[in-house]
Order: C-alpha cells, then sequence, then structure tokens
C-alpha cells in the first residue's frame, strides 16, 4: 500500500468514525435500528455540495448538511412513535424518499466540487501537502466531535437517553420522556451521519446520488469491530472504540483490495465489507464457545 | 394524599377480550398512611397502581394528589410525586449502566434534561451512603454494572432509588415476591425504614397475607376492579391471617375456591 493511499484510507477511516458514533447511537444506545443513515449519508454530501456551488460559504454549508440529515432523522422518529411504524420500517421509507430528495437538492446525479472552495481551503495557506493536511484536518474534527458525545452521554440528558434505550419502563419511572429522547437520538446520530456525508463530499471532490448505499453496513461493521476490542464501561472508550473500529475496518478493507495475490478488485468491496462484517459477529461468539468449553474442562478435572 | 373517584378502567373496549379491570374504585388515601392491597389475581391491583403512576390511563373517574387533579398527567410528569419500585427487579434498573450511573437517573427523577454531568463526587457520596445503609458491600463497588447484582441487590437499589428524590408517594408493586425470603425481609426492612424516615404515602400490593398485616397501617382488598373492604386501626391489629381468609370467602358468596392459596398463606 502506497504512503498516499494509506493516508487516504485512514482520512476516510476517521469520516466513517462519524458514522459508526452515529449508529452506535442509534442501535446501541436507544435500541432504534435505524437504515436511514443510507439516505442521510448522501443528503449531507448533496446538500454541503449543492450549498457550496450556489455560493454559500463552506462551513455555512456544512452545518445546513448536519441540519439537513437531523430533519430526516425526525422523520424517521415521528413515522415509528406517531403512526406506530416498526422502527426498520420507518427508517427505509425515509431512506427510500431521501433519494428522491437528495437527487432533487443536486438535480442532476453527481456534483464535482474540484474547483469549489471547501471546509479546507482556509488551511491550504499553512502550506502542508495536501494530503496531510485533509488527514489532520477531519482527525482533528472527529476527534473534538468524539469527545462533544461522550461529554453529552454522561450529561444528565445523555443518561436519560441511555436508559430509554435500555429500559424504557424504568425510564418513564424515573420522569424521562422517552419520545423526546428517541427524537433527539436519531436527530443527532442523523445529523453526525449527513456531516459525515458533507466532510466526505467536500474532501473527495464530488456528491454522488449513490455514494450512501451501503453507509450503515461500514458503520455498524465499525461499531462491532470496536466492540469486540473494547469492553469497557466508559462513554469515552466506548465511542473511541466506535472510531477506531472505523479506522481498522477501512484499513482491513483496505489492505484486502491491496492483497495482489487474492486478486480482489473495487467491484469485490461488498462482498469483502459482508465478509468481514461476519467474521466481527462469529469471532467473539466462538471466543465465548471456546471459554466455556475450556471452562467446562477445567471444572471437570 | 391520594384521591380516587369512581376511578374506571376497561381493557379492549367494546372488543369479545373486553376486560373491566377497575369499577369504579373510590379511596382516598391521607398523607402519610402505608396502604398494603391485597386480592386474588386479576382483581386489579396492579391496575390500580398502574393507574396510579400514570401508566395506564383512566376510562371514567378523576384522580387526585393534594387536592391537584392530575388525571390528566402522563406517567413521567407525575413522577415529581410518585416513586415506584416494580416486582420484577430486572424492571426497576438498567442492566447495562453502572450501580451510580442507575442512582443518577433516579437522582434525576422530577428535574430533569440538563446538560451538566450527571454524576460528580458529591453525588458519589450521597449515593455511597445511601448503599452502606443496605449492608451488603455495594458502596465499593459504585461503578459495577447492575446486570452483576443479584435479584434482590438489584431491588434493595431500587427502593432506595425511589426514596433519592422527595416524592409524596411510594408504589411498589410486589416488589418481594420475586425474591428469597431472606433477602425479601431485607427488602422490607428497608422499605419500612425509608418510609418511616421520608413520611411517604404508600401503596404496596402483595401476594402475602401476613406481609399484609405486619406491614403498614391499612389494608385493602381489591375484587373485580373494586375495594371489596377495607380495614384500618383498633380494627386492624386484631385481625390474622385466618380473619382475612374468612373475609375474603365472605366476599366470593359462590363459594368459589381461592385459585392461589398457597400465595396467599406464604411467609
Amino acid at each position: 500500500m502506497s504512503l498516499f493511499s494509506f493516508l487516504g484510507t485512514l482520512e476516510i477511516g476517521f469520516i466513517f468514525g462519524l458514522v459508526a458514533v452515529g449508529v452506535y447511537l442509534t442501535f446501541r444506545v436507544l435500541d432504534f435500528p435505524d437504515l436511514t443513515v443510507d439516505g442521510s449519508f448522501t443528503m449531507g454530501a448533496a446538500l454541503c455540495a449543492a450549498l457550496i456551488i450556489a455560493g454559500f460559504n463552506p462551513y455555512l454549508a456544512t452545518i445546513c448538511a448536519a441540519l439537513g440529515g437531523a430533519v430526516a432523522g425526525v422523520v424517521t422518529a415521528w413515522l415509528n412513535l406517531r403512526f406506530n411504524i416498526l422502527h426498520l420500517l420507518a427508517s427505509i421509507l425515509t431512506m427510500t424518499a431521501l433519494y428522491t430528495i437528495n437527487l432533487r437538492i443536486m438535480g442532476k446525479p453527481n456534483l464535482a466540487l474540484i474547483s469549489e472552495q471547501t471546509v479546507l481551503t482556509p488551511f491550504e495557506a499553512l502550506g502542508i501537502p495536501n494530503m496531510y493536511m485533509t488527514l489532520i484536518f477531519v482527525a482533528v474534527v472527529v476527534i473534538a466531535i468524539g469527545l462533544l458525545i461522550a461529554w453529552f452521554l454522561n450529561t444528565q440528558y445523555g443518561l436519560a437517553m441511555r436508559a430509554t434505550g435500555a429500559n424504557p419502563r424504568m425510564a418513564q419511572a424515573n420522569g424521562i420522556v422517552i419520545k423526546e429522547k428517541i427524537f433527539a437520538g436519531l436527530a443527532l446520530s442523523n445529523g453526525l451521519v449527513a456531516l459525515a456525508g458533507a466532510l466526505f463530499a467536500q474532501t473527495n471532490g464530488f456528491a454522488d446520488s449513490t455514494m450512501g448505499i451501503g453507509t450503515i453496513v461500514v458503520g455498524l461493521a465499525a461499531v462491532i469491530v470496536g466492540e469486540s476490542l473494547f469492553n469497557s464501561r466508559s462513554m469515552l472508550v466506548i465511542v473511541f472504540s466506535c472510531i477506531l473500529g472505523s479506522l481498522l475496518y477501512r484499513l482491513a478493507v483496505s489492505a484486502a483490495l491491496n492483497a495482489d495475490f487474492l486478486g480482489f478488485t473495487t467491484s469485490d468491496l461488498n462482498l469483502i465489507t459482508a465478509v468481514l462484517v461476519g467474521l466481527a459477529l462469529i469471532l467473539p461468539q466462538f471466543r465465548r464457545e471456546w471459554k466455556a468449553r475450556k471452562a467446562a474442562q477445567g471444572g471437570a478435572a | 394524599m391520594i384521591r380516587c373517584e369512581h376511578l374506571k378502567v376497561t381493557f379492549n373496549a367494546g372488543q369479545a377480550t373486553e376486560k373491566r379491570a377497575l369499577r369504579g374504585v373510590n379511596l382516598t388515601i391521607p398523607q402519610g398512611e402505608f396502604v398494603t392491597v391485597i386480592g386474588s389475581n386479576g382483581a386489579g391491583k396492579s391496575t390500580l397502581l398502574n393507574t396510579i403512576a400514570g401508566d395506564i390511563r383512566s376510562s371514567a373517574g378523576r384522580l387526585y394528589f393534594d387536592d391537584r387533579d392530575v388525571t390528566a398527567l402522563s406517567a413521567p410528569a407525575r413522577t415529581r410525586d410518585v416513586a415506584r419500585v416494580f416486582q420484577d427487579p430486572l424492571a426497576g434498573t438498567c442492566g447495562n449502566m453502572t450501580i451510580e450511573e442507575n442512582m443518577a437517573l433516579a437522582y434525576g427523577r422530577g428535574n430533569r434534561g440538563g446538560l451538566t454531568l450527571a454524576l460528580n463526587e458529591h453525588l458519589r457520596k450521597l449515593f455511597r451512603e445511601q448503599l452502606s445503609r443496605l449492608n451488603l458491600g455495594l458502596e465499593d463497588r459504585l461503578d459495577a454494572k447492575m446486570g452483576l447484582l443479584s435479584g434482590g441487590q438489584r431491588q434493595s437499589v431500587s427502593l432506595l432509588m425511589s426514596a433519592l428524590q422527595p416524592s409524596k408517594i411510594l408504589l411498589l408493586d410486589e416488589h418481594t415476591a420475586a425474591l428469597d425470603p431472606k433477602t425479601a425481609a431485607l427488602v422490607m426492612d428497608i422499605t419500612d425504614q425509608i418510609v418511616a424516615e421520608k413520611k411517604l404515602t404508600v401503596l404496596m400490593v402483595t401476594h402475602s397475607m401476613r406481609q399484609a398485616l405486619d406491614h403498614g397501617t391499612r389494608t385493602i382488598m381489591m375484587h373485580e376492579g373494586q375495594v371489596a373492604f377495607d380495614l384500618a386501626g383498633e380494627e386492624r391489629s386484631r385481625y390474622g391471617v385466618k380473619d382475612l381468609l374468612n373475609l375474603f370467602a365472605q366476599i366470593r358468596p359462590d363459594g368459589e375456591e381461592l385459585d392461589n392459596d398457597k400465595l396467599l398463606l406464604g411467609s
């Protein structure tokens, strides 16, 4: 793997770290499997690109993109809470609708940002080579947001959100309005994912209507990889293990694609993803079974 | 003070499975009274508690706390006045959160939502003090996951949690039923302590006649969604388990056998 592609892999790994944190918030904290992210990732990229091309300040465009994603999350939560549509189905509905909305936002299937201003433009004057500068920028943003989310999950509000997912009855008995927490959680999660989309569009120079396909699997893969590495009660460790999981996942995919003897091409990406996620799910189970067998043998001896 | 006026609850109204769980309950419980609630399965005991807590909306009638009409208030809104402990030890706490986080949640009951850190040294000290009352050694395990605790330990912590915030009403729904006799006795001890200390108004559902008479200041029996009898003061102190069973038989003149004698007589 060349240095250039290695740095690029890390950069995408950090960006998808935001997706992983968002997916962690819905799947693990709220126990609300939310597939909206496939749409909200693209929405973030589309909104950001369209606004930048329309002449908006790239920072403002990025914030608008995150807010757009948050709105998508609220729609999913509303479909689920107001009309009792199963959470998975509600999120698939929103995701499907977003595909069209994203095409409308962009006006065509893809937008190029090559010659446009981006959030990175102000830092170009620093004279650091572009490939390092982009990575540093993305890493700083993602780590800062990771710290913020870890802090948030330890506040009274965050604790209430965790209780909502873990034990709704107990949460209510302690005065927590669970619907409000689900709305807030989905907005936050999809806002983070849309922010990732906006950063991806700006660092890679394009937005495409199909770029979000499989976002949920990648996010989930990162969460699972992170969980299998660390077993902690600390929110800080958990949030950063999501981000680390994303980095490791990207490196694993990149290694698989670069290993010439395997003969993989980029079109094999989805199979590689599925196999890696499958392994991440299967291995912890094997480890448990192995431990149990060992314990049984030890007891018999 | 709790006042129920003609409180009615009907499940699946208008359908073949319609169930009139509460059929016009009238009940006034003065401030500081500890009421034990008995009755056979399906008599409406838990429904009464859940209706007071706000989990179940009454289909008719009114409910007052201290002359304030709370009939329309949601369950979370009522938690300013009401604390609860459930029968299932797993229901009252979050297993994948730590002891201190669970207690911090309960500490936030009634004034929720801030973006300040939920835990600090001051609170940890308070939690440690409270936990040391249980003599279970939990005060040194603040950051252990709740899921690692036994049912009795979790129920004891639930009880402490219900008393962390000042509330007026404590609802106990067979909170010792899932515990072994020794742990149940310990949990009842703590219950009596907390109730006396905080001068709470209490409704405690129990399947044990013994428990119903030994604890609290008043006993009511529910039958078919109504209060069948109401014992207090001098009269109650003369009652034994046998007398209660006789009363029970009178209420069911059709000679219907108690379907759960064992539960009623148990410990």
